[in-house]
This record gives C-alpha cells, structure tokens and sequence, in this order.
C-alpha cells in the first residue's frame, strides 16, 4: 500500500529553490533511505513529506486517500532537534507523550523500552543535562512507543555511539517488519544502505534517481558524494 | 486519546514544566513588582486618589507582564521544536492550542492575585482585595482575553527573529477592548453605583473572548505551519 505519494512537489524559500518536481512514492513495510549533500533539500523534502511545511506547487496524497489532510497523529517526525522539553526529567518527558498515543502514563511498554535503551537508570535526570547521543536516543525511543504508521527520521544517528546506532538500526528493522513505512535522511551512506530497501539521491532539489537497493550500490552513492560536495554535517 | 484528557495532559505537562524551572511566574511577578514600583514615582498617589488610578495601572501592568509570561511559554515549545511531538500525536491542533490559553491563564491569574495583594501593600489600599469577589469576573473575562489572544500572538512572533520585540505592537492594539471593558468594570467596582453599567462591560469582555476564541482556532493550525 502507498502511504505517502509525492506528485511534482516543488517548494521555493523566498524565490529560493529547496525542492524542484519530486515524485516519490513511499510503500508500507518499506525503509527508504534519502541520501543527499549538504543543502540537497533533504530536511525540507522531510518536512513536506511529514506535512510540517506546505509545497509550493504538486501534491502530496497521504494513504492512497487524496481528501485526507489529518494525517500528522499517524506520523512520527523527527527532525534535526529532538522535539523535548529540556526543563522536564528523562521519564516525564517519555510519559507525557506516550499518555498523548496511550492515555497511560506508566504502561509496561514503556517502562521495557526505556530499559532496552537504557534510559531507565537515567529516568530522573533533566534532558538539558544529557548529552546530544542520549537526548537523541530518548527522541527516537519515544517514536518507538508509538504506533504509527509511517516515521520520517531525518539523521537519525547524529551522536549515537557504534552501540546505540547498532541497537537503532535493528529497532528500525523490526519497524519495517511489522509493515511501518521509514523515510530516513542520512549522510551514513553504509548504515543507511543496510537498512534501505528503496534508495533516493537527492541533489540542489532535484531527485538524481530513485531506486530499488539492488540497482545500486554503496561504491555508486560515495562516488555521486565526491562529485556533488560534502556528506558531514 | 480524547480531547479533554489531552488538553489535560498538555495542560498537566506546562505546570510540571512551570514548577521545575519557575521561568514564567517569577519573570511575571518581578515585573508586575517592577511596574507597581514605577507607577508608584510616576503618580503621586495617595489615599484620595488611589481608587481612581488602580484599574489603569493594574490593567496596565497586568497587559504588559502578560506579554512577557505568554511569549515565555511559547518559546517552551519552539525550544527544540518540542511542539512537533505534540503536533505529531494524536491530540488535535485546537486541544493543543486551548491547553496553551489555559496555563497561560493560569500563570496570568496567580500573578495577577499577587499583585492585587502588592498594590493592597503598598499604596495602603487594602479595599481592592474586599472587592475581589465583584472583580472576579470581569478579571476572569479580562485575562481570559488576554490569554487567548496572546497565545496566539506569541506562536506568531517565535516564528520572526524579531518576534520579541514584535509581540507588543501586534498585541496591544488587538486588546485594546479587553483593556477597556477590565479598566471600565474595574472602575464600576471601585468608584461607581452599584451595578452601573457593570453588567455591559462584564458582556463586552465576554464576546470579545468568543470572538477572539473563535478566530484564534481557526488561525493557530496555519502559524505552527512553516
């Protein structure tokens, strides 16, 4: 099934070109990796997609259901910025928005997750005194506890060490097996490879190609990042 | 999870944040204190003339303290874009946006009664806090005005570098009916004939707060929208 269908999505900041046509069709139970340049227009082709900024021109239909427009509570966004509330603790944080999906505060599933992430021994800390890893950990986590049906993740990765990336990796895994479709944006040509069964090249807004990850390569997307700039951050 | 319960739980989450950093409140307060001591050497105020002055200057001060608290809550969200959890859940943008008026009204009113009892202190008026049982109302009305209002002004301008300093020129004329039906019934309450005119202010503030309210719902899905 199509959960999210881009149709000639164009988007302009200020007479800026951020995106020019794109046409992307993201499937359920499919993990899409969008790799890109810097200022390819990967955050802003996050953000139409998630429906946070609206496109200039094209169309953008969310489940096969081109009359739908509340779509947002059925996707899990995370952006650059991890969407908490630095003055609250590890735990009231991950509580409020699993009582936001759940209506419970104190599930067993929570309580289970932030212990495979080890947040649970860190669950009174306050979030602005953890570091950029954990802070991201515990955004993504909280998506974990939700049920949605798509999760558009843009550098998923920023400041995980070897381990955590490698214990969100077969998180996202599980993700697609239980027929969630995953966007993720990355500059981790290696990790998002391995996760991806759909490859996009995103350059100065325009889609290079599209494909299924057979009809490339891992050597094919370094060398299309030595010829179009720079993959760090 | 439905509307109430997530506005609750918007709600519940903005007071735990309130009672962890004590960020609002205290900037509020000490401002509102701030003002009342100003006001104090701008006017010669005394015994005589103190029931006169006392709804200008406390509608004064509670407008500009407002401003402040109401653009400090808005800028808990946009910190790390903490508002893209709540948008991307399953509690509607209106519960979302009614929860914000509602702990901005509660912020408003606990600084608006520690004010009332300041201004009782120090201009040795102590009739105001008597009379608080007839201003409740119209106070209640008034800083509903405001919190509804200000709310959505103050997502408005987090949105422009200049928001700040924005906030003031595009809030206050837009409450300027808000500050004239709090300043008039106050007036009524303090100074005039009993139920003078008192019930036509009281209904003033009343429609101004369903007017705002309405256009309010309407317009905050589009600010949280880049």
């Amino acid at each position: 099934m199509n959960y999210i269908q881009l149709r000639g999505v164009r988007k302009e900041y200020h007479g800026n070109l951020a995106l020019a046509g794109i046409d992307l069709t993201v499937r359920a139970g499919e993990v899409m990796a969008v790799f890109g340049p810097n200022g390819a227009g990967k955050t802003t082709l996050m953000k139409t997609m998630a429906g946070i900024t609206s496109p200039t021109e094209g169309k953008i239909v969310y489940f096969g259901d081109s009359s739908r427009d509340d779509v947002r509570k059925e996707i899990f966004f995370l952006g650059h910025k991890n969407s908490l509330y630095n003055g609250l603790t590890v735990l009231e944080n991950i509580s409020f928005f699993y009582r936001l999906f759940s209506g419970d505060r104190n599930g067993d599933a929570l309580r289970r997750v932030m212990k495979e992430q080890g947040l649970w021994e860190r669950r009174n800390d306050p979030v602005r005194e953890l570091s950029q890893g954990t802070k991201r950990r515990l955004a993504i986590t909280r998506g974990l506890l939700t049920d949605c049906k798509v999760y558009i993740l843009d550098e998923p990765f920023t400041g995980l060490d070897v381990k955590w990336r490698g214990s969100m990796i077969s998180r996202i895994k599980g993700l697609k097996g239980d027929g969630k479709a995953v966007v993720i944006a990355t500059h981790l040509v290696e990790e998002g490879f391995d996760l991806a069964d759909v490859i996009a090249f995103l350059h100065r807004g325009r889609l290079l190609f599209v494909r299924e990850k057979r009809e490339t390569t891992v050597e094919e997307i370094n060398r299309l990042f030595d010829m179009y700039g720079e993959r760090v951050p | 999870m439905g509307f109430l319960n997530s506005t609750i739980a918007i709600l519940r989450k903005d007071i735990l944040l309130e009672l962890r950093g004590k960020e609002t409140l205290s900037l509020m307060v000490f401002l509102s204190l701030l003002l009342l001591v100003v006001f104090n050497f701008a006017f010669d105020i005394d015994r005589e003339n103190v029931s006169a002055l006392a709804p200008g200057i406390l509608w004064v001060i509670f407008a500009f303290a407002g401003i402040l608290g109401m653009g400090r809550t808005s800028m808990a969200e946009k910190d790390d874009e903490a508002y893209l959890g709540i948008i991307f859940s399953p509690a509607s943008i209106e519960s979302f946006y009614l929860s914000k008026v509602l702990s901005n009204l509660l912020f408003l009113v606990v600084m608006e009664g520690v004010t009332l009892v300041f201004f009782a202190v120090l201009f040795d008026f102590e009739e105001i806090l008597m009379a608080v049982p007839d201003l409740l109302l119209p106070l209640l009305a008034g800083t509903a005005g405001f919190s509804i209002v200000g709310t959505l002004f103050s997502f408005l301008s987090t949105a422009s570098r200049f928001g700040e300093v924005l906030l003031p020129f595009i809030y206050l004329p837009v409450v300027v009916p808000i500050l004239l039906g709090g300043v008039s019934s106050m007036d009524i309450v303090l100074n005039g004939e009993e139920g003078q005119g008192y019930g036509k202010w009281l209904q003033l503030l009343i429609v101004f707060d369903l007017l705002y309210l309405s256009v309010s719902l309407m317009l905050f899905r589009y600010l949280i929208e880049e």
